[in-house]
């Protein structure tokens, strides 16, 4: 890293040209000049094979310098191929040091900036303007010093030829100099905006794509084309008359130093006539000017990648250049372990518009206060938890924690002393596991880089799901994993243990709310496949994935004749499949009941035209591979579209019996059948130990089935194993495969886990049933109450009697501040949010 | 369609089929288009209690609405740690549908009598349905609004003797 402690947004472009680049630009400088001597090397081979072997007779000389003239031309390329290499390696190492800077920088602007901004300008910026400012950077030493060199060289040549020809034909270059610079503004003023309209496109396309639910949901395809369209369009405009301007200058050039030897002609020639000038110096004039072209078409062109990338560069730039309101790093102490008393007086926070938002708060709690904040939406509760977490920029009055200005602190002081818990929390795509560990594997990341350093046990992290009420649904991810033959034997083994215990001291009570595997029935909620099967496949070619291409089971279906019935059931799933899901967007609610996944969806929705007017034996081998499949997958129990023939059902039953026994002699150990005594890999650990399916998914049938499952996970002892497989379940992007209860106990145990000295909840447990919410209070009244301090921005008064303090907000002012019992005798404002007005 | 299919669909109808019927049923749904009723009747999902299981909880938000397809519930309120028993539902009834609007902690508890079959469907689903038909929300608020001023009406209309004197608990439709 460069050794200045400037921001990047304040970073003029030429500082990017030497830094951590110099040994490229200078290696590059000399590989360029060997290249000029090794183009001009050919020249004189030339002259000298002509001059000296042809006509001197000389077989040798001809054949060493015809030699040299060959090595000079394989040099030239080679060189300019390490010139290209080393180009790409400069401008590429200065594009990607931009980006990392301006990243690191971007994250670190205030929220206030992100509130007007969409996440498409940031990427844009990052992904594409940056990289014409690098392609400046790969040039600007090696192109115009070699060039101005070459072109210095020619013009003295030309002097020392004639003077009087050599000033009519250098005149003409001032006249360029004069010229480009106007064509070139008009050309910059248009890239400026191709900048910001760029800027403006992506971000408007994250903007829909992001709000795709609206969109879809509201039909809103016509408004969105249509702000999209007329972006595009003066997108397109723009782009035309840059690039016609930036013709211009080229052509300007073209022409000015076309009329060159025009010049020299009539001058020369007027000479010549008049006997002042040799015919042969004219030539040899001629050709030396020549000479002069390319260094200067070459400059020119530098100087539109200079323009362009200094353009883009600037625009860019200037975009993100908001002053970062904290520093992030203390600049020369270790961040402050602070005393977590709070004191705050005469808070303002003010907008540029002059609405208060927080008009002359004061408040004072002392280390392990709690204190509640009330009020009606917008009146500030927020605002105000958000400036004491360094969230807001407060713009007048105070906020000390442990008697140090919370604006003068830096983010790192902040993060070590504070932990914040949002109404929304962002939750990250990875496992529970890491977005559990992010504020502390973040912290320890800030203190040593490479980020070593013990992450808390896995008794502290089962400590903090269960005092948020997160354990059950980490137990149920864990629950619904399927273990990996060869995996976890010693698990796999308790498992099987726990399946005969629990038969006795539950099957009788669940069998209602279970679907034990019986061989004698059929499974409603398992898969025809499944029901086929009945058993463990160890050839993978009998796994659900592989079935379709599975010769000896397709050609069995066939002889039993359930080829035909099957194939009909699932063109009848693809009718009423896609018919109902058809325009709905591929969100997990509307696909867990159906045999057609969403990204399935289109290619079975193409299908319909068939099926309408084909009859069954019509269809292709391809068509009947996909009703195939999905008459396969089909769970009577789940996919309630379609009923299950009763038929059918006998027919596969039957089936069942004829498959094992051909199985048996046909291909033996291909399935293994379900035994109680034998894990199943291709079930679940909870499937596993119930031995069969659960057939509910009403909450109070999954909670009885987890009770008695958690009963027996402790008396076995492997209810800690299933819950670290469930803390590696996958949350997806955003966290879209949690509730949005589960995202805020996730980001309560986060912060719990944490152990913060102040902590700042705002709204955080708005989402919580009410069990985990009193469970979650609990805690906070228990053990963090006189240890760490709390403000908690509440919206259910249910849960703030206990509080030390409590703050009713109205409109920014704080009206009232008391306990609980002195607000209510006071009869005040929160006594009227509480039972209404009188 | 080939004619294979069809004889196949005669022998039962499905349970997408049948929640159909059950939602054209209930006052709150009946009115919508069938392409909503449909996708009501696919998120839905049946659930059984048994005797003495509560299908709601006093103070709690269970998030959800039942429609009883058979047996019998109980309403109950607990008061200062009595429970009084308030009256029975049976069949047909079609319970707790505020709690689809917004999050909201009941008032009373609902007990099964016997063995209740029900037809379920919870907030997230009924939100995430609604936001796909977002035309369908006007007609939803109206079922809402009038059933609110017929329970008034039909309470001012049973309190008809103790006019004028009523208590100062009553305009509930004036909310």
């Amino acid at each position: 890293m460069p050794k200045t402690s400037m921001p990047v947004v304040k970073r003029p472009l030429s500082s990017w040209i030497f830094a951590e680049n110099t040994k490229f630009q200078l290696l590059l400088l000399a590989v360029i000049v060997i290249t000029v001597f090794a183009r001009v090397l050919p020249l004189e081979m030339q002259k000298r094979i002509i001059n000296q072997a042809i006509n001197l007779r000389k077989l040798d000389l001809l054949f060493i310098y015809c030699g040299i003239f060959f090595a000079a031309v394989v040099a030239a390329n080679a060189l300019k191929f390490t010139i290209n290499i080393l180009q790409t390696l400069i401008s590429q190492r200065a594009t990607a040091s931009m980006r990392k800077a301006l990243y690191e920088y971007i994250l670190t602007l205030p929220l206030s900036f992100f509130r007007d901004t969409q996440p498409g300008m940031a990427v844009n910026a990052l992904v594409n303007e940056l990289s014409l400012p690098g392609n400046y950077v790969g040039m600007a030493v090696a192109v115009p010093v070699t060039n101005i060199l070459t072109l210095l060289t020619f013009a003295g040549y030309l002097v020392y030829l004639n003077l009087s020809l050599a000033a009519v034909s250098i005149s003409i270059y001032p006249i360029v100099l004069l010229l480009i610079p106007l064509l070139q503004r008009k050309a910059n003023q248009y890239n400026k905006e191709r900048v910001d309209l760029s800027r403006d496109l992506s971000s408007r396309i994250a903007e829909s794509i992001s709000g795709i639910h609206e969109v879809q949901g509201n039909g809103a395809f016509s408004i969105e084309n249509r702000k999209f369209e007329s972006l595009v369009d003066r997108l397109e405009r723009v782009r035309i008359r840059w690039s016609i301007y930036r013709f211009a200058v080229k052509v300007a050039n073209n022409f000015f130093t076309g009329i060159g030897p025009f010049l020299v002609f009539i001058l020369g020639g007027y000479l010549a006539i008049k006997g002042r000038l040799e015919i042969g110096a004219l030539v040899a004039f001629l050709s030396a000017q020549e000479k002069l072209y390319d260094p200067w078409r070459e400059l020119i062109e530098f100087y539109q990648v200079y323009q362009d990338g200094r353009v883009a560069y600037q625009r860019t730039m200037t975009y993100f250049d908001v002053p970062v309101v904290h520093q992030i790093h203390p600049a020369d102490r270790m961040p402050y372990a602070l005393d977590n008393s709070v004191d705050i007086e005469n808070l303002s926070m003010v907008t540029d518009d002059g609405i208060r938002l927080l008009d002359d708060v004061s408040l004072a709690l002392k280390p392990g206060e709690h204190m509640a904040l009330v009020g009606f939406s917008g009146s500030g509760k927020s605002t105000l938890a958000l400036c004491i977490g360094q969230l807001y920029k407060y713009t007048s009055g105070s906020i000390r924690i442990g008697g140090q200005e919370v604006a003068d602190l830096t983010k790192q002081d902040i993060v070590n002393n504070i932990g914040f818990v949002s109404q929304a929390p962002f939750i990250f795509d990875g496992t529970i596991e890491e977005n559990l560990l992010y504020a502390q594997r973040a912290q320890r990341m800030d203190q040593n880089p490479d980020g070593q350093g013990a992450d808390p046990s896995l008794d502290d992290m089962i400590a903090v799901l269960q005092q948020t009420g997160i354990f059950a649904d980490v137990l149920r991810f864990g629950l619904n994993t399927i273990i990996q033959p060869g995996e976890n034997p010693e698990l796999v083994e308790a498992i099987v243990r726990a399946r005969d215990k629990f038969q006795r001291q539950f099957g009788h009570d669940l069998s209602e709310w279970v679907e034990f595997f019986n061989e004698e029935k059929y499974l409603f909620h398992s898969s025809i496949a499944d029901n086929l099967i009945f058993g463990t496949p160890n050839d993978p070619a009998f796994t659900s994935d592989h079935l379709i291409e599975n010769t000896f089971l397709r050609s069995f279906l066939r002889e039993v004749d359930l080829d035909r019935p099957l194939l009909t059931l699932g063109a009848e799933l693809t009718i009423q499949t896609v018919n109902l899901l058809k325009n709905l967007p591929p969100d997990e609610i509307f696909f867990a009941q159906s045999p057609i996944t969403s990204d399935e969806l289109g290619p079975y929705q193409s299908l319909i035209e068939q099926l309408r007017y084909k009859k069954l034996h019509q269809l292709g081998d391809d068509t009947k591979d996909q009703l195939m499949i999905l008459s396969l997958r089909f769970t009577p129990g789940l996919h309630k579209m379609v009923a299950l023939p009763t038929l059918l059902e006998r027919l596969i039953l039957e089936g069942r019996d004829q498959l094992k026994d051909r199985i048996a002699e046909e291909m033996p150990n291909a399935v293994s059948t379900y035994r109680v005594d034998q894990y199943s890999h291709s079930q679940t650990i909870l499937n596993n130990i119930l031995f069969g399916k659960t057939q509910s998914q009403a909450p109070h049938v999954q909670e009885r089935i987890s009770q008695s499952i958690v009963q027996l996970l402790i008396e076995e002892d492997i209810l800690e194993a299933i819950v670290q497989i469930g803390m590696k379940y996958q949350v997806g992007s955003n966290g879209d495969k949690l509730s949005g209860g589960q995202r805020q106990k996730l980001a309560i145990a986060r912060a719990f886990l944490k152990a913060s000295q102040i902590m700042i909840m705002d709204e955080a447990t708005s989402a919580l049933d009410n069990k985990s919410q009193s469970r979650v209070q609990n805690i906070i009244d228990n053990r963090f109450k006189g240890q760490k301090t709390l403000i908690a921005v509440v919206h259910r008064l249910d849960i703030i009697k206990n509080f030390d303090k409590i703050g009713v907000m109205k409109a920014g002012k704080m009206v009232e501040v008391g306990t609980y019992q002195e607000l209510m005798e006071r009869k005040g404002i929160l006594y009227e949010l509480q039972y209404g007005r009188k | 369609m080939n004619s294979n299919m069809e004889e196949n669909e005669r022998g039962k109808s499905s349970e997408l089929q049948d929640n159909i019927n059950l939602l054209r049923e209930i006052d709150f749904f009946a009115g919508l288009p069938m392409e909503v009723v449909k996708l009501f009747a696919y998120l839905c999902f049946r659930v059984t209690f048994k005797p003495g299981q509560y299908l709601l909880q006093q103070d709690e938000d269970d998030a959800c609405a039942y429609y009883i397809i058979s047996g019998e519930v109980e309403l109950l309120r607990q008061e200062n740690g009595l429970t009084e028993s308030i009256r029975r539902y049976g069949a047909d009834s079609f319970l707790g549908s505020l709690a689809l609007f917004s999050p909201v902690p009941r008032l009373f508890s609902l007990r099964a009598v016997n063995d209740v079959k029900c037809l379920a469907m919870d907030r997230e689903r009924f939100s995430k349905a609604v936001k796909q038909f977002p035309d369908i929300m006007p007609r939803l608020t109206k079922v809402i609004a009038e059933r609110i001023i017929a329970w008034e009406r039909h309470f001012i209309l049973k309190q008809h003797d103790r006019l004028p004197t009523f208590d100062s608990t009553i305009g509930i439709s004036l909310i």
